[in-house]
C-alpha cells in the first residue's frame, strides 16, 4: 500500500511517515502543494494524505486540482484544530475523509486502513460474509452458525460498517460520522454502550468473541 | 464657557447659516414688495404730474404765456391737488401756487424731476413738512414751468409698509436666534450625555452607559445602540478576561500533572523500573484532555467572536432530535436511567447540524452524568411559537439552584458538587454559543422536583428560530 503525504510541517511529515511505515505502508512525502500534485502525477498511490495550510498550493486547492484531472484516490484531508469550516471545505472540494490536527495515531492509521481498502470493497454484494457472521443486505438479516441474530435498524449498520471493515481498527469517532452521520465530539462514552449492546447480542452464547476492543484505538471485528 | 460651547456646536452653527440663508431671502423678498408698492406709487404719481403738464403745455403753445398763466391760476385755486409754478425766462415767478420752485439749478430744457418737502401750514398755525415730487421744464419761449403733487399720503403708506417690513425681519432674526439657541441648547445636552459616555469609555471605564430618556427619538435610539455596543464589548472582553484566566488555570494543572509524570517514567526509565509504556499512555490521556479543553474553548471563542455559525443550511430538527436520542438512550439504559424521548415530527431549523447536535449532545451528556441511577432522562422536541422550536432535556438529578444558573453557563465554571465529576466546564458555555450563534437562547429552569429521593432535577432548554 502506497500513500501519500502532503504536509509542510517536516515533523509532523515524519512522525506520520514513521507511524504508517510501521503501520506496513509505503510513503512518500511531499513538502508543499505543487510537490505534492508532481508526485500525484509521477506514481499510483492508494491514498493521499493532504494537510490544509501549505504553501504554494494549499490543500482545498490540491484536491480540486486531483478531481478535475479525474484522480479519484482516497484523500484523507488534515487541518489545524478549532477550524470549524474546513472540514465543510475539504469534503466539499473532493476529499473522502477528514482528520483535526493534533490526531492520535491510532486515528489515523484507521482512518487511512478504512480509505486504503475503501475500493476493494466497492463492488456491490448482496452479503457480507466475516468468519461465522453472515449479513444479509437485502432482506436485512444477520445469522452466526446459521442462528438468526435480531438487532435493531442503527444495530444492523454498525454491524454492516464492522463488518465491511473487518480486521481493521475502527475508531470511536469514525463509527459517530459513518454509522449516524454526526461530527461532534461526544464528552462520554455514547459509542461504547452501543457496541457493548451489540457484542451482546453477536457474541453472547458463542465460544469465541468475534468483536474486540483495541486499547487506546476502538473495535475490531475479527473473522 | 457656556456661550462658546454653545457657539461651536453643530446645531447652533446650522441655525446660524438657516437664519443667514433665511436672512437674505426675507431681504429679497422685502425689497422687491418696497419696490413694487413704494415704486408704484411714485409711477403713478409720476404719470399724472406728466398729464398735467402735457395739458399746460398744450395751453401755452394754444395762447402762449398769457394764456397759460390763466390756466394755472384757474387750476392752483381749483379742485385739482397740483403744484404749479411759472417762471420767466430770468427765473423770476410769475404766477403758481408755490413761491419758488424745489428745483434750484434748473437748466433745461429737459423734464427734471424732483421729491421734495413742502412745508404748509396746518389749521391749527403749526408748520408741517409734507412729501411732494415734481417735475420742471423749459417752455418753447424761454419761461419755466414747474408742475408737482403732494404725495405725503402715498408716501405714508409706502412708509408704512417698510416700516411693517423692517419689523418683520428683525421678527424673524430674534425669532430664528431664540429658536436656535434653544434646538442647540436641546441637542448640546442630548449629545454631551453621549459624549461623556465615549470619553469615559475612552479612559477605561467600561460600565459607563448612556441614559436612555424613553422619548424613542434618534437620540434615544444612538444611546441604546451605544449601550448594547458597549454590552456586547464588555461581554466579550469579560469573557476573554475570563477564558484565558480560566485555560491558564485549567490548563496549567493538567499540563504540570503530564510534565510530572513524564518526569517520574523518564527517571523510573533510566533506572529500569516501572513501566514506561503505561507512563506515556497515561500522559497520552492527559495530553488528549488538554487538547479536548482547548478545542472546546476554540470553539465557544470562534462562535462568539463569528457572530452567527457557520454553514447553516435548513434541516429536520425532529430527525436530529430522534438520532440524539437513540444514540444517548442506550447510555442512559447503561447507567439505569429511564430514558423518554417526545418529538413532535417535521421540525424545520436553519442552522449548523453539527453544532446543534453537539450542543444537544452536551445537554444530554450533563443530564446523564448528574443523574443518580433510578433517575429519568427525558428529551423533548417541540413548537413553542410560531417562530421558535425547543429542544429539551429533563432530568431528575440535583438540578441547579436558581442563583447559580447563569453562572453554570459561564466558562469553566463548575458547581461545587460537580467537581467530583470528570469534565471541564465547558459543555454548557457551547451550548450557550451555539443558541446566541442561531439567534437562539438557552434556558435553565427546575426539573419535575422530587423523584425517587433525588430532585429537583434541572430542565435545560436550547430555543432555536423555526422555519418551515
Amino acid at each position: 500500500m502506497r500513500i501519500l503525504i502532503i504536509e509542510d510541517d517536516l515533523e509532523a511529515a515524519a512522525a506520520m511517515r514513521h507511524g504508517l511505515t510501521e503501520a506496513g505502508y509505503e510513503c512518500t512525502h511531499a513538502p508543499d502543494g505543487e510537490a505534492g500534485l508532481a508526485e500525484a502525477g509521477k506514481g499510483k498511490f492508494d491514498v493521499m494524505i493532504v494537510d490544509r495550510m501549505m504553501p504554494k498550493k494549499n490543500g482545498v486547492e490540491v484536491v480540486e486540482t486531483l478531481r478535475r484531472e479525474g484522480d479519484q484516490t482516497p484523500v484523507l484531508f488534515l487541518s489545524a484544530l478549532g477550524e470549524i469550516n474546513d472540514r465543510v471545505t475539504g469534503l466539499r472540494a473532493g476529499a473522502d475523509d477528514y482528520l483535526v490536527k493534533p490526531y492520535a495515531f491510532a486515528e489515523l492509521i484507521a482512518r487511512v486502513d478504512a480509505l486504503s481498502r475503501r475500493r476493494e470493497t466497492g463492488a456491490v454484494a448482496t452479503t457480507l460474509k466475516v468468519g461465522e457472521l453472515e449479513m444479509n443486505l437485502i432482506n436485512r438479516t444477520v445469522h452466526r452458525q446459521g442462528k438468526e441474530i435480531d438487532l435493531q435498524p442503527r444495530e444492523f449498520q454498525l454491524l454492516e460498517f464492522m463488518m465491511r471493515h473487518a480486521g481493521q481498527s475502527v475508531t470511536r469517532t469514525m463509527l459517530l460520522e459513518k454509522v449516524w452521520e454526526y461530527h461532534f465530539d461526544p464528552q462520554t462514552n455514547v459509542i461504547d454502550v452501543h457496541i457493548s449492546r451489540l457484542r451482546s447480542k453477536i457474541d453472547k452464547g458463542f465460544d469465541r468473541a468475534m468483536l474486540q476492543t483495541v486499547r487506546g484505538a476502538g473495535y475490531r471485528l475479527d473473522p | 464657557m457656556r456661550l462658546p460651547r454653545l457657539i461651536r456646536s453643530t446645531p447652533f452653527r446650522l441655525t446660524l447659516l438657516f437664519l443667514a440663508l433665511f436672512a437674505a431671502a426675507a431681504s429679497a423678498f422685502l425689497g422687491y414688495i418696497y419696490i413694487a408698492t413704494a415704486g408704484e406709487v411714485n409711477r403713478r404719481a409720476d404719470a399724472e404730474i406728466t398729464r398735467e403738464m402735457e395739458s399746460l403745455e398744450a395751453a401755452y403753445r394754444v395762447g402762449g404765456v398769457n394764456a397759460l398763466n390763466q390756466t394755472i391760476v384757474e387750476r392752483a385755486t381749483g379742485e385739482r391737488p397740483f403744484l404749479y409754478l411759472l417762471l420767466d425766462k430770468d427765473g423770476k415767478r410769475i404766477s403758481g401756487s408755490i413761491e419758488e420752485s424745489p428745483i434750484d439749478d434748473f437748466t433745461g430744457p429737459g423734464p427734471t424731476w424732483e421729491t421734495f418737502k413742502l412745508t404748509e401750514t396746518d389749521i391749527d398755525g403749526a408748520e408741517v413738512k409734507r412729501a411732494a415730487r415734481g417735475v420742471q421744464e423749459r417752455l418753447s419761449g424761454g419761461e419755466a414751468l414747474f408742475v408737482g403733487a403732494d404725495v405725503q399720503e402715498s408716501e405714508g403708506y409706502v412708509m408704512k409698509i417698510v416700516r411693517a417690513l423692517r419689523g418683520a425681519g428683525a421678527l424673524v432674526i430674534i425669532l430664528g436666534l431664540a429658536g436656535g439657541v434653544l434646538i442647540s441648547r436641546n441637542v448640546s445636552r442630548s449629545m454631551q450625555g453621549l459624549v461623556d459616555v465615549v470619553n469615559a469609555v475612552r479612559a477605561g471605564d467600561l460600565h459607563a452607559r448612556a441614559r436612555v430618556r424613553g422619548t424613542r427619538d434618534e437620540y434615544d435610539e444612538l444611546a441604546e445602540g451605544l449601550n448594547d455596543m458597549l454590552d456586547r464589548i464588555e461581554r466579550l472582553m469579560g469573557g476573554l478576561r475570563h477564558a484565558g484566566d480560566a485555560i491558564a488555570h485549567d490548563l496549567r494543572s493538567p499540563l504540570t500533572r503530564l510534565r510530572a509524570r513524564m518526569e517520574v517514567a523518564l527517571i523510573d526509565a533510566e533506572n529500569g523500573k516501572g513501566d514506561p509504556v503505561a507512563a506515556l499512555e497515561t500522559a497520552l490521556a492527559d495530553a488528549d484532555g488538554v487538547l479536548k479543553t482547548f478545542n472546546a474553548v476554540l470553539a465557544i471563542a470562534r462562535l462568539q467572536a463569528a457572530g452567527e455559525a457557520p454553514n447553516q443550511a435548513v434541516f429536520d430538527a425532529s430527525e436530529l432530535a430522534s438520532d440524539m436520542a437513540e444514540l444517548y438512550e442506550a447510555s442512559c439504559e447503561d447507567k439505569g436511567l429511564d430514558f423518554k424521548a417526545e418529538i413532535v415530527p417535521a421540525l424545520g431549523v436553519r442552522g449548523n447540524r453539527e453544532f446543534i447536535a453537539q450542543a444537544l449532545a452536551n445537554i444530554l451528556d450533563n443530564a446523564i452524568k448528574y443523574t443518580p441511577e433510578g433517575g429519568a432522562v427525558m428529551l423533548r422536541a417541540r413548537r413553542t411559537s410560531s417562530s421558535e422550536l425547543e429542544f429539551s432535556v429533563t432530568d431528575t438529578g440535583p438540578g441547579v439552584p436558581e442563583a447559580d444558573r447563569a453562572r453554570v453557563v459561564q466558562r469553566f465554571v463548575r458547581l461545587e458538587n460537580s467537581r467530583s465529576e470528570p469534565g471541564a466546564g465547558l459543555g454548557l458555555s457551547l451550548v450557550q454559543a451555539v443558541a446566541a450563534s442561531h439567534g437562539g437562547r438557552l434556558e435553565l429552569a427546575e426539573g419535575p422536583g422530587e423523584y425517587g429521593g433525588f430532585g429537583p432535577g434541572l430542565r435545560v432548554a436550547l430555543v432555536l428560530p423555526r422555519v418551515e
